[in-house]
């Protein structure tokens, strides 16, 4: 018994000394870098989990430039992307989905910026040669841009879809029993290759991943009734087929392009960032990130684009975005 | 009497968190639990409108048109996947709880009971991570095909045997994390019956297994009945796990036991930033009046455990202590 | 089949009934008594196997992760190390001790102290009905009241008050049946000599209790380090270390790490994963083990 108590009254005080000790070492501690935490910018770029694998290529290569801002990517999904925006929990805010009419009333001084643009697959896990079994639809459990933009395929294309469930970033899909739910772009990959027999809409950064699953992608019925897969030429036409419209606010579907070439599922992708930010610094911190992320000699360059299967902003569009940045402050 | 004034002011916070946990989200969820009524239990859809299309005012209230939120397949995800967790955990339970009881004593016991309570103490996620990775591959591929051949004959354990996602895993998944609560809760039971009543039964006649099963367990089912409630409340709450390997279901109730589902813990985890897209705020509160109702059945489950311990522990049980 | 023996009171005539039915240990009846320690030994086996399975699965993978600069680097999108994860996961434990250990322990001295009362009564209730509440619950309550309600966004301020939520009625409960082993002779022997209240509480049965309270507060930590989806809504994450700012600052923790990089489909990730769940483990049980075995040694 007096051992007992000894011994736990040495444990409480030297458990009570490295907690004390490691939480002041923790708070003392500075960030990665040798500078105090004060000096450093901590940016935090959270949502589309299709633009955060161009993100996270971006981030190192912008970090080694500008060694005095930190940032943080999140892959959470376009509706996350969007609130916390609005909210300022996060400075950019990553989406494949512009803001909605309701929502840009609610809160005027966000901005939607395309930084590159992007497509959907559509995958497919076959088993053998097509058989007699029940498909299983694969869809996403959060807030996302890929639901957007699928959605609004499916809604342009075929008139009783609009009627019924029409678009947006979240939607009460049709009960198909067996179908299943995934979390973000890399869940659905997973999901497919583990189902067989399903079909899946996924993000063309994930292309690697799906061609390393085995997945089988499809072609889509566009416009002009062509079926054509997402290749760079695919996406090229459909871009110019319907960039020209696009306006100030940039705010606009590319969804179901003219043309017979044109692949009908592509976006541009927006950093949702407020233009009024908390201080002077964060904004210029926020305005230098987004001016060499649409930069065609570094964000836009070809590399990047390649890399994750997007397509660099056409010149015209680069130029509203600028105009877009130049209003953070 | 200062320093009692000053220690019950202390120890109210304990409480004081309870009540602001129940009492915000009831007053948070307020206006959804007015718009949407009793129909929210009965209602199979969970759907929150045209986000793209600008609000209505539905009873006072702007909402986006088309928002109508049912939460029936959460229900029954929740209730499905707690009753196949206890089904399977009890005997198991029961079982392990006789053998540490009665075949082991001593050290032995302390080590085993000890390695069984080691289950207890892991975390949800790293089940989660296991069922994952693990589990779903395995049965998906293997055990549930073979499953729905040979039990066709059984209605809901035939038909599409899935992907491994669905009822089944997420109640085996949760069966394991609350067996070392039944089986640790009920061997501390068994040990505590008085010694006599082994020793009479046994002197009587009966082998060792009998005196067991007819004399010492029934004197501890109380506590038994105790012990699946609690676990009964930790099923109901388990989050992490169950978000990874059920499946995920939405709008649809389960047909088969390899179904995919959703229950109401693991909806509010992933739900909340849809639900945050919303720009009228509806979704946001019918998920804190999940999250609340979630909550009253909880606090129900356990207190109603805890009274009849309680009242049990005072009152004499015939047959035993 | 052995037929049951009556519930009620062992009394001569239904005993003898019983044995005149049972005078022979007939086959049935050796059969249901061999047939019920198999079933008993093999549920025992069966759930040590699950047992050794997971953690198997967990250890040895995780193990095959470990690198040493896991510890010295952060989180660089889906690879790098988890000094960041590492350090996260400390300073939200020990925030949630710091707010649960004061709170809880006072309302377990109370609970014990001054047990007849009704207000212990109430304590001890309505601890036990806050065990019950879900993790996920309490984190939505302080994702609206703190993280958007006091405007603190993501926070090591947010995170730590819902995971000392959490704790405090774990540390109630293991500190009122610390002080209730204290027997009641020291108690009388420190107010015959004089001892005030507060005294006698603070200075004589506290430190007496120490070893149980020691364990209920380790076994509050190791269940905090595993909380993840109330902190999701609440800590965030962040990649970098923890900037020493309890709000608008959000952090990054281990649990995060093994739910949302064992998604990827990139081998860095998943290994991220895996070397986060054989810490978190290791934390965990260690703990365990070590408030078993050494703190209080049950009979």
């Amino acid at each position: 018994m007096i051992d007992r108590h000894s011994s736990a009254r040495r444990c409480a005080r030297i458990c009570s000394a490295i907690g004390i000790a490691g939480v002041l070492l923790a708070a003392l501690l500075p960030g990665s870098g040798t500078a105090r935490a004060a000096d450093q910018m901590r940016l935090l770029e959270t949502g589309s989990s299709l633009l955060y694998p161009l993100f996270n290529l971006w981030v190192p290569a912008y970090s080694s430039s500008h060694p005095d801002v930190q940032i943080t990517t999140q892959s959470t999904g376009s509706g996350t992307g969007i609130s916390e925006a609005i909210s300022g929990i996060a400075q950019v805010g990553a989406s494949d989905a512009y803001m909605s009419n309701p929502q840009m009333h609610a809160n005027r001084s966000m901005l939607n910026i395309p930084l590159a643009i992007s497509s959907q697959m559509v995958n497919y896990n076959p088993g053998v040669n097509l058989p007699h079994q029940s498909i299983v639809p694969i869809h996403r459990t959060d807030g996302s841009g890929d639901t957007f933009i699928f959605t609004q395929y499916l809604a342009f294309s075929t008139p009783s879809w609009n009627q019924s469930i029409a678009y947006g970033t979240t939607v009460a899909w049709p009960a198909v029993s067996g179908g299943l739910g995934a979390e973000g772009n890399p869940g659905m990959v997973n999901a497919s290759k583990t189902t067989p027999y399903s079909i899946a809409y996924i993000g063309i950064s994930f292309k690697k991943a799906t061609d390393a699953a085995g997945l089988g992608e499809a072609a889509l019925q566009n416009r002009a009734g062509e079926f054509v897969l997402p290749t760079a030429a695919t996406v090229q036409a459909a871009v110019r087929a319907t960039a020209a419209r696009t306006p100030a606010d940039e705010r606009i579907s590319l969804i179901f392009a003219p043309g017979a070439q044109s692949y009908p599922i592509i976006n541009y992708e927006y950093a949702i960032v407020n233009s009024r930010q908390p201080s002077r610094a964060q904004g210029t911190a926020v305005r230098q990130l987004l001016d060499w992320c649409i930069n065609p000699r570094d964000g836009n360059a070809a590399h990047f684009m390649d890399a994750v299967g997007f397509v660099a902003l056409p010149e015209a569009i680069a130029q509203l975005s600028r105009k877009q940045i130049a209003m953070i402050h | 009497m200062k320093f009692r004034a000053w220690l019950a002011i202390l120890a109210g916070f304990l409480p004081a968190s309870l009540v602001a946990v129940v009492a915000f989200l009831t007053a948070y969820s307020w206006p959804a639990i007015r718009f949407n009524g009793v129909n929210f239990i009965w209602h199979d859809v969970w759907n929150l409108g045209n986000l793209y299309a600008d609000p209505v005012h539905v009873g006072g209230m702007p909402i986006q048109p088309g928002a109508h939120y049912g939460i029936l397949f959460l229900i029954v995800g929740t209730l499905l996947t707690t009753a196949i967790a206890l089904v399977l955990a009890l005997p198991v339970g029961v079982g392990a709880a006789i053998f540490l009881a009665e075949a082991t004593s001593g050290k032995l016991r302390i080590w085993l009971s000890s390695f069984v309570e080691l289950l207890a103490a892991i975390p949800s996620v790293v089940f989660g991570l296991w069922g994952y990775v693990v589990l779903i591959p395995l049965l998906g591929r293997h055990v549930y095909p073979a499953m729905a051949k040979v039990l066709a004959v059984i209605p809901f354990f035939s038909g599409p045997p899935g992907s491994g996602y669905g009822l089944l895993t997420a109640g085996i998944v949760l069966s394991i994390m609350i067996v070392p609560l039944i089986a640790a809760t009920l061997r501390d039971a068994l040990v505590a019956q008085p010694k006599s009543l082994r020793e009479a039964a046994m002197g009587m006649g009966a082998t060792r297994f009998e005196a067991i099963w007819n004399v010492v367990l029934p004197g501890t089912y109380r506590v038994l009945i105790g012990a699946t409630f609690l676990a009964l409340g930790r099923a109901l709450g388990e989050t992490m796990a169950v978000l990874m390997v059920s499946g995920n279901a939405l709008n649809y109730l389960p047909h088969n036991i390899y179904t995919p589902v959703s229950t109401m813990a693991a909806f509010v985890v992933s739900q909340l930033d849809s639900a945050l897209q919303d720009p009228t705020g509806m979704a946001v509160r019918s998920l804190a009046e999940i999250a609340l109702i979630l909550c009253i059945i909880s606090v129900i489950i356990n207190g109603t455990a805890r009274a009849m311990l309680w009242f049990w522990a005072r009152s004499p049980q015939p047959g035993g202590a | 089949m052995s037929s049951t023996m009556p519930q009620s009171s062992l009394s001569a005539p239904a005993a003898a009934r019983w044995l005149r039915r049972q005078r022979h240990l007939n086959f049935g009846r050796r059969l249901f008594s061999i047939a019920g320690w198999s079933m008993s030994a093999l549920t025992l086996l069966l759930l040590a196997i699950v047992i050794v399975w997971i953690l198997t699965i967990v250890l040895m993978r995780g193990w095959a992760a470990m690198h040493p600069s896991l510890f010295t680097t952060i989180t660089q999108g889906n690879g790098g190390g988890l000094l960041n994860a590492i350090e996260g996961t400390f300073v939200l434990g020990i925030g949630s001790l710091a707010l649960a250990v004061p709170l809880g322990v006072a309302a377990g001295v109370y609970a014990s102290e001054y047990r007849f009362t009704r207000w212990s009564s109430a304590i001890r209730f309505l601890s036990e009905v806050l065990v019950g509440v879900p993790s996920i619950v309490l984190g939505y309550f302080g994702y609206v009241t703190m993280v958007e309600g006091l405007g603190w966004e993501f926070s090591v301020a947010a995170g730590s008050i819902v995971l000392g939520i959490i704790c405090l009625p774990y540390i109630c409960r293991t500190t009122e049946l610390a002080l209730r082993q204290v027997s009641d002779e020291l108690r009388e022997a420190a107010y015959a000599l004089g001892a005030s209240e507060r005294h006698a509480i603070l200075h004589v049965c506290l430190p007496a209790a120490l070893p149980g309270i020691l364990t209920g507060v380790m076994l509050a930590l190791a269940i905090s380090v595993g909380e993840t989806a109330p902190l999701l809504y609440t800590a965030g994450w962040s990649n970098y270390l923890w900037d020493g700012r309890l709000t608008h600052s959000p952090i990054g923790y281990l649990t995060y790490a093994i739910w949302t990089f064992i998604n990827e489909p990139f081998a860095a990730a998943n290994a991220l994963a895996y070397a986060a769940a054989f810490l978190l483990l290791l934390v965990v049980l260690g703990i365990n083990i070590l408030s078993r075995f050494v703190l209080s040694p049950r009979p």
